[in-house]
């Protein structure tokens, strides 16, 4: 089964750069099973439309992001792509798409393929004003959001 | 279930607000506010290494990276003295015609297309003529792929230096792009042919158009910055010809030419400035659109982009095969203090850039004028102009066809013009 493992956010952006971090540090911590011929990693920001071209022959996704959910900085969520909110948003700019919006699309321009599992690992975010660096609540996140990513991955892989 | 809002989603700068002052039922005052991610980044590049500044101002725009990246290189580059290699120039034009070719497939399709159907977004064009979208998003997905092929990614590339590149980048991958360009190429020109039935309404604006002109391409990068008034700059002396201007209640600074007038950038003004130096299929797909020139309806711009889409595929496709890089990837840079300025074209406008650095390379000053900054009091302009038509419509109606003169812009900034409120005031 081909995985992608994708990280999104903006590293200009304070915490909303823990997707890309994330992602880079699993890469490090679980190097055997980053580097497996059936593992595709990327780092993106503000993909938009061109998340489907990062998902194209993919098999099953894992999504990193920052969110905002109310709760702890730091806090994981593990979500499925149905539990995000404005899901249907009433954006009509293209220029914002988002993760939700751009996969709605993809499963309404082929409504006959199968959707692929996709799993979004989301980093409770603080600050996300103009600016380098993640905040100290979210660095020390980092270790639990690599397992919990290396947890994901070896449960698709188990499939 | 939670409610929960993911950054992805919400990744708006800001809110856009339109605001329309009535007097005895005539509108007297249009404002439009909009945030503008450049002027936190003026100050976040001080005192930076100047070999940083391309990979920085990149991420200004998650649509057109490569034009900040290249005004900046241009900028640097001019304040060193140092002139790129012809191979490292016909490459940066490669990239350029990357990101205007998934830039301007992404408006064309996915931003304006819905507003001339009529449909609220691009998932109901997507549920009506799904055809159209997936030629759309195949026609932005080669777009990535050129700036994949040698930015090393496709949303932020990261080859680009002061100097030139930090290495070429592989002859193969790019050849292997030639077959999708040449579908690419056919699409276009059936764009512009499908753009043409498209229902524009009816605005026609005496404007000043300003765009980067060169004598022997069409105008992306270096040139003079040529006014439709009849002004011809060199990018040194661009501040001489237009400033900004702080606007009471406003956070954006606004674009005027030294007599105070508006202007405008982007597709229309490229397309009438320098429609001479398309090239063959592009000229071909103008003259059999039978367009009269200049083209004056905003909404129109659309059709400017589908004839742009043309050029820069054909573009693309003569680069591609003349690919044969030699000699170094970029020049050695020797540091000095000195100041340079420099200006492309991003696929919405004029970009402009200017940098003071210090005999160590690093930024003492930077500033950065985008397109959307000069075109905003024309946008204004086009509002009021619009406005005794807007104020008796529902608040719905109004807001839609707001947004859609707004949109037809392209304006850069951040995508916040979805986010439009309206508010109508009567004023005392």
């Amino acid at each position: 089964m081909m995985i992608a493992v994708i990280g999104i956010g903006q590293s200009l952006r304070g915490d909303d750069a823990v997707g890309l971090e994330a992602v880079r540090q699993w890469q490090e911590n679980y190097p055997d099973t980053a580097k497996r011929s059936d593992i595709k990693v990327d780092v993106s920001e503000l993909p938009g439309l061109a998340l489907l071209d990062l998902l194209d022959g993919m098999e099953a996704a894992i999504l990193v992001d920052a969110v905002k959910c109310y709760s702890v900085p730091g806090t994981i969520h593990t979500l499925l792509p149905e539990q995000l909110a404005a899901f249907t948003s009433d954006t009509k700019s293209a220029h914002g798409w988002g993760v939700a919006e751009t996969l709605q699309l993809a499963r309404m321009l082929n409504p006959d393929r199968r959707t692929i599992p996709i799993q979004l690992i989301g980093i409770e975010a603080g600050q996300m004003e103009m600016g380098s660096g993640l905040s100290e609540k979210l660095k020390q996140a980092l270790p639990r959001v690599c397992e919990a990513i290396q947890n994901e991955v070896q449960t698709l892989l188990a499939i | 279930m939670k409610t929960i809002e993911v950054p992805a989603l919400a990744r708006v700068e800001g809110e856009g607000g339109l605001y329309i002052g009535l007097q005895d039922g005539k509108a007297v005052e249009i404002r439009l506010d909009i945030y503008e991610p450049p002027r936190f980044f003026e100050g976040f590049l001080h005192n930076r290494f100047i070999q940083e500044i391309p990979d920085i101002t990149a991420r200004i725009c998650g649509i057109c990276p490569v034009a900040y990246q290249m005004s900046s290189a241009f900028a640097i580059e001019n304040a060193l003295g140092v002139k790129i290699s012809p191979d490292a120039r016909a490459l940066r034009r490669l990239m350029y015609c990357g990101e205007y070719i998934e830039s301007h497939a992404l408006h064309i399709y996915m931003l304006q297309a819905p507003d001339l159907f009529g449909k609220e977004s691009a998932f109901e064009l997507a549920a009506i003529a799904p055809d159209v979208v997936k030629n759309a998003l195949r026609l932005k997905k080669i777009g990535n792929e050129i700036l994949k092929a040698i930015g090393g990614r496709s949303v932020h590339p990261v080859n680009v230096c002061i100097g030139g590149f930090y290495s070429w980048p592989e002859a193969a991958p790019i050849r292997a792009l030639l077959p999708d360009l040449e579908w690419g190429l056919q699409t276009a020109i059936d764009c512009v042919k499908w753009a043409m039935t498209l229902p524009y309404p009816e605005l026609e604006i005496d404007y000043e158009f300003v765009a980067l002109h060169h004598p022997d391409e069409y105008g992306v990068i270096e040139g003079e910055i040529w006014s439709s008034k009849g002004s011809k700059l060199s990018i040194a002396d661009y501040e001489k010809g237009y400033i900004e201007e702080h606007v009471k209640r406003s956070n954006a600074l606004h674009g005027r030419t030294i007599d105070g007038n508006t202007y405008l950038v982007g597709p229309l003004s490229r397309l009438n400035l320098n429609h001479e130096q398309l090239l063959p299929a592009a000229k071909k797909a103008l003259k059999d659109s039978k367009l009269k020139l200049p083209l004056k309806n905003p909404y129109k711009s659309l059709i400017a982009r589908a004839i742009e889409l043309v050029q820069f595929y054909e573009e693309a496709i003569q680069l591609v095969k003349s690919y044969k890089p030699q000699g170094p990837a970029h020049v050695e840079l020797k540091l000095k203090a000195g100041e340079g300025a420099g200006a492309t074209e991003a696929p919405r406008g004029l970009l402009y850039h200017r940098y003071k650095i210090d005999e160590n390379g690093f930024v003492q000053f930077a500033k950065i004028t985008p397109p959307t900054a000069q075109n905003l009091p024309r946008i204004e302009a086009d509002l009021l102009a619009m406005a005794p038509k807007i104020v008796k419509m529902p608040e719905a109606e109004a807001t839609l066809t707001a947004e859609h003169l707004v949109r037809a812009y392209d304006p850069c900034i951040s995508c916040a013009t979805h986010f439009l409120k309206l508010k109508v005031e009567e004023v005392k």
